[in-house]
């Protein structure tokens, strides 16, 4: 139901040729379609009813995310969904704030991890002090068209979680173009007046569990994206002629495209199977293992599938004319972002490891 | 009559543990090789008195009657405990083939035959000119009187030395215009003169393979199952229950168990590169194992399997190989050792591994034909 109602929109809206027209106009996200989707009820799939949401789980989640990567739709669903709902779901229900992410009103992006001086991420260091922010942070994605940001800073008495709105004073954004023609923002803050909204453990806690929840959203997303990568390939590569006959009767194509089938199959059923079992999970670190292995999972599918996508296109794969290109370029970008394959794969094994030592 | 379907899968699983914990041999417990009858008669005449010989038989013919929800659990629990599978040849493929296509004789005189290992059967269908291309088979059986008169031979005939009986395809029409057509299924006694039995010695130094060689040999033509010469489209009936079992997640389960327990012994684990190579081997058992899963649940429903159940096995086959591989990494310089390594308390028969999962990615139709059949039967690829 929730998959054939987010499939028929984004069909209806364009498919992947509107994800194009964004991307050429400047990378940016449509705010009419944020609306519809609002209307559907895909920002609020996993806020509880009472705050307006569908009261669903992380795997419903995952089914509209996998219609977001078939469709490569730059809306900040994930963002949205995982990271800034994520936060204030747990940590302030009743924030006004829930209720116009929700409703398509706004968009927040948030911000917690930072850069350090080699350029890889570094310990947290921006401050919050008499209700001001100074210090940066890093790989802020949907930084470009949100209204403000959710910060999670260093306060007088540990972490806090602070909304700053775009444009405040002492606030500079840069934004660092991605491979999909999206921006990734980089934060820098000189006394950025910022409110308060939450303090203490609960900040850190609250942020891990939506870190985990967006990780694994990003991996279905990917899923959705590695799925209609190889449809659109396996169209090639049956119309596609060399040799007076379809480049799909050559055996050394087909076995290729064999191992892409199965490897999208086997990341679309371990993602679901994970994302599933973390509606179940209330341990956060059991959850964190989880989202590592199916974003593990989704980036090393999604890369292969779009990969040798490209190379089964042959020199049409490698124009920027031809839909597939835009896959890769997507995939790259949800890859890197929170984490992939390799680093998700050593969270993993060190995560079984703290709980076999504690078994 | 115990109805096992009417059970909660819970309940049933708890059966079934509590029969094989208590009740099969220590010493039996993941055998490395394949076992003579001789080794493992003794659990079979437990399992034969337990009525549990044939989980899959309808229970008219002294079997089971499990569904398939309740089979797979049953062979979940058998491998979980290293329970062996036995000479299962006649249950597994005899028995379902003459229950289908026999005569009410044929069933009278050969299942009780088969439940009680009175006979042992051995499965004859790859020949040197027929393998990945079966229906290239050429071993051909013309009537004689009431006989068939057998020519021809069999090879990777499995354990073909300790059989009393083998089912085979043979052609029994040489002049069709399709090689599929012409085939027929035979039933026949191995001890005779006709009959020669050959190991063949594996690279492992085992001889669990046979070559069967065929000179006049005779079976009587009441041994002909199902029509004469429809034997092919018999034996692509036989294979359904077997697609998915031969992509059951077990083998590379226990495979990767051991690479876990070696590797920490050895202290493997110290180095981040096997590190993640043993990530990687372990998700991708973990993610194979929730597609079965799947598939499995297709099968509970009631519904058929199609034809991409067949990358279930494609995928953990390969991964059991890429498992083995890495315990023979772990082993260092020890990788050419025949024998169990000792670590700690735990012995690890790397090699053994590592030969058990060769063949793995052969049999059953080998990888490349499985790939060749998903890539028409789903993928719709031409040609």
């Amino acid at each position: 139901m929730l998959r054939e109602s987010a499939r028929t929109l984004f069909e209806r809206a364009g498919g992947s040729g509107r994800s194009r027209k964004l991307r050429d106009a400047g990378g940016g996200w449509d705010a009419g379609m944020i609306r519809e989707m609002a209307e559907a009820g895909i920002f609020g799939v996993t806020v509880p009813e009472e705050n307006g949401g569908l009261g669903m789980g992380l795997a419903a989640g995952g089914v509209i995310a996998e219609e977001v990567g078939r469709v490569i739709a730059p809306e900040p669903v994930v963002v949205t969904v995982g990271l800034s709902l994520g936060l204030l779901r747990r940590l302030c229900p009743d924030h006004a704030m829930m209720e116009q992410l929700v409703e398509g009103a706004t968009v927040l992006a948030v911000a917690w991890q930072e850069r350090g001086p080699n350029g890889g991420p570094a310990e947290p260091s921006c401050r919050y002090a008499d209700g001001k922010l100074t210090g940066s942070k890093g790989w802020v994605a949907g930084a470009g068209g949100a209204r403000g940001f959710l910060v999670v800073a260093e306060g007088d008495a540990g972490p806090v979680l602070v909304l700053a709105e775009a444009g405040a004073d002492g606030l500079s954004v840069e934004e660092r173009r991605q491979a999909d023609g999206s921006a990734m923002g980089e934060l820098s803050f000189s006394g950025t007046p910022a409110g308060e909204l939450a303090s203490g453990g609960a900040v850190r806690a609250a942020l891990a569990e939506a870190v985990n929840d967006a990780t694994a959203l990003a991996a279905a997303e990917l899923v959705g994206l590695s799925e209609r990568a190889f449809e659109i390939t396996l169209d090639y590569i049956k119309t596609r002629e060399q040799f007076d006959k379809p480049i799909g009767s050559f055996q050394v194509i087909q076995h290729r495209a064999v191992d892409l089938n199965v490897m999208c199959e086997v990341a679309q059923s371990g993602v679901r199977e994970a994302l599933g079992l973390m509606d179940r999970e209330t341990d956060p670190k059991a959850r964190a293992r989880l989202a590592s292995r199916a974003k593990a999972r989704a980036v090393t599918a999604a890369k292969k599938i779009t990969r040798d996508a490209i190379q089964l296109h042959g020199a049409v794969g490698y124009t920027d004319e031809f839909e597939i290109a835009l896959y890769l370029n997507r995939a790259l970008v949800l890859s890197a972002w929170l984490g992939d394959d390799a680093y998700h794969r050593r969270l993993w094994f060190e995560a079984r490891e703290e709980e076999g030592a504690a078994q | 009559m115990t109805d096992w379907n009417a059970m909660s899968d819970a309940d049933f699983r708890k059966e079934v543990r509590g029969f094989f914990e208590a009740e099969y041999p220590e010493e039996l417990r993941n055998l490395p090789h394949r076992p003579k009858f001789a080794e493992i008669e003794h659990w079979h005449r437990k399992l034969h008195a337990k009525g549990w010989v044939a989980p899959a038989w309808p229970a008219e013919y002294g079997g089971m009657g499990l569904n398939a929800a309740k089979l797979l659990i049953f062979y979940e629990e058998q491998q979980r405990w290293g329970v062996n599978r036995g000479r299962d040849m006649g249950v597994q493929m005899v028995g379902p083939l003459v229950i289908k296509f026999g005569t009410q004789e044929q069933k009278d005189y050969w299942l009780p035959r088969i439940l009680s290992c009175e006979d042992i059967w051995c499965q004859g269908y790859s020949e040197p000119g027929a393998g990945s291309d079966l229906a290239n088979l050429r071993t051909r059986a013309e009537t004689d009187g009431d006989d068939f008169v057998i020519n021809g031979q069999k090879i990777w005939t499995t354990m073909a030395h300790d059989a009393t009986h083998i089912f085979m395809l043979v052609r029994t029409d040489q002049a069709t215009p399709k090689k599929q057509q012409g085939i027929s299924f035979l039933l026949a006694p191995m001890d005779q003169p006709g009959v020669e039995v050959r190991t063949i010695t594996t690279l492992s130094g085992e001889t669990e393979f046979c070559e069967v060689f065929f000179d006049d040999a005779r079976t009587p033509r009441a041994n002909l199952v199902g029509e004469l010469n429809k034997g092919w489209t018999m034996a692509k009936a036989l294979l359904s229950f077997e697609r998915i079992f031969i992509g059951a997640p077990n083998l590379a389960q226990n495979a990767l168990g051991q690479l876990e327990s070696f590797a920490r012994g050895r202290g493997a684990f110290e180095d981040p590169v096997f590190r993640d190579r043993f990530a990687q081997a372990a998700l991708d058992v973990e993610d194979h194992a929730a597609l079965y899963s799947r598939f499995a649940d297709q099968l509970k429903r009631g519904e058929t399997l199609g034809a991409d159940v067949s990358m279930l096995k494609i995928w953990v086959t390969e991964c059991f190989q890429r498992i083995t591989e890495l315990m023979i990494e772990a082993a260092g310089p020890d990788g050419g050792t025949v024998g169990p390594l000792q670590v700690g308390n735990v012995n690890v028969d790397v090699l053994a591994s590592f030969y058990k999962a060769r063949p793995t990615t052969i049999y059953g139709g080998s990888n490349e034909i499985q790939r060749n059949i998903l890539s028409k039967a789903v993928l719709g690829l031409p040609g």
